[in-house]
């Protein structure tokens, strides 16, 4: 039962790499209104954290994963507490890298963005999100070498 | 022209031999007939093929329970391992209330239900904590116990949500009369004052000689 969505997948950067090397990434989301999601690091630990996830073939590794601060905002049910959060548009940077043996092409990434909303006074079960993007392996940059 | 006869024969007989062989295996190719609970089209029976079995079709889920309505009856187990059942309760007015340990606004009604169950347990109040959780039988218990829950807790399961209507929002909490009815169903964080009114209307709907305190 696919059940209702609170989290879309807005966009990924270009991502075009050369083996041997890597380029930054940047993956969009946007928060329905009028939810919220937990950050990637809540403030407390029974809280699940928005993380991002990667099938990845052997040509791309994808690192260095920054989640945005999360915005500390309180609500209705509990106005003492602050919570660490997402809402809106987001935005999670990363670096795409390309070993040297990577043949070049077209390569479809499989990623999953695991997330748990919020409203004003109700939490919804724990959600997954998949969603494609593509990465562009160039052929073998030329070394250059100093005279 | 015995000579002429005997192949001749021979003949017949190999001939019927082969018309019996091949009727009988036109009988045995025959579809069986059709179930009593298979459909069947009205007019003469034909030689077709048999009707395959449909595919069994998925239950859907069941409405959730509404006021006035029959609290679907289950059995989950406690904490300690423990199988209750909801309709052993009967007689007890019951608070059933849907949570996890990664909601906060459940953790902001457990305070206000540990006072109520304390309340109102002497006037027959029964409140049961459902954990919708991934966490560890340990981690709810702990997580429980930080908060002072004195009330009974048990573990939920998929069926459990099916049963009552799919589960797709916490808390959830349904008020059930002494008869086993729905008198109340709050799905969302509600103010301690509501939660208390509902209460009081789950105890004196079938017993409000219970409710006044009356003899």
């Amino acid at each position: 039962m696919p059940g209702r969505t609170f989290v879309d997948f807005v966009s990924a950067s270009n991502a075009v790499v050369s083996p041997g090397h890597s380029a930054p990434i940047q993956f969009t989301f946007r928060v329905q209104q009028p939810y919220h999601v937990n950050s990637s690091q809540p403030l407390t630990e029974e809280l699940i954290p928005t993380q991002l996830h990667f099938s990845l073939p052997a040509e791309v590794a994808v690192g260095k994963l920054q989640y945005p601060a999360g915005q500390l905002m309180s609500f209705p049910f509990d106005p003492s507490t602050k919570l660490s959060v997402y809402s809106g548009d987001f935005v999670i940077r990363g670096l795409i890298m390309a070993p040297g043996s990577a043949a070049s092409g077209t390569y479809t990434i499989h990623g999953e963005l695991k997330y748990q909303a919020c409203d004003n006074n109700s939490c919804y079960p724990p959600k997954k999100l998949p969603f494609t993007f593509n990465v562009n392996i160039g052929s073998k940059a030329r070394s250059r070498t100093r005279r | 022209m015995k000579a002429k006869i005997i192949p001749a024969l021979l003949w017949l007989v190999l001939a019927s031999g082969w018309l019996a062989l091949t009727a009988s295996s036109q009988d045995a190719a025959k579809p069986a007939p059709p179930a009593a609970d298979q459909q069947q089209p009205a007019g003469p029976q034909s030689k077709a093929e048999p009707t395959p079995s449909p595919l069994p079709t998925p239950e859907p889920t069941p409405e959730p329970p509404k006021k006035g309505e029959a609290a679907p009856d289950f059995t989950l187990a406690d904490l300690q391992g423990h199988n209750v059942q909801l309709s052993s309760l009967k007689g007890k007015a019951v608070l059933l209330n849907f949570w996890a340990t990664w909601c906060d606004p459940c953790k902001i009604e457990m305070p206000w239900l540990v006072d109520l169950q304390k309340k109102y347990g002497p006037q027959g109040l029964r409140i049961i904590g459902v954990a919708m959780d991934d966490a560890s039988d340990k981690e709810i218990a702990a997580f429980a116990r930080k908060m002072g829950v004195n009330y009974m807790i048990l573990k939920g399961t998929e069926k459990i949500g099916d049963v009552y209507g799919g589960i797709d929002r916490l808390p959830l909490t349904y008020y059930i009369d002494r008869s086993g009815k729905v008198t109340d169903v709050i799905e969302g964080l509600a103010s301690a004052s509501v939660i208390e009114d509902d209460i009081k209307r789950a105890l004196g709907k079938a017993n409000s000689t219970a409710a006044t305190g009356a003899k």
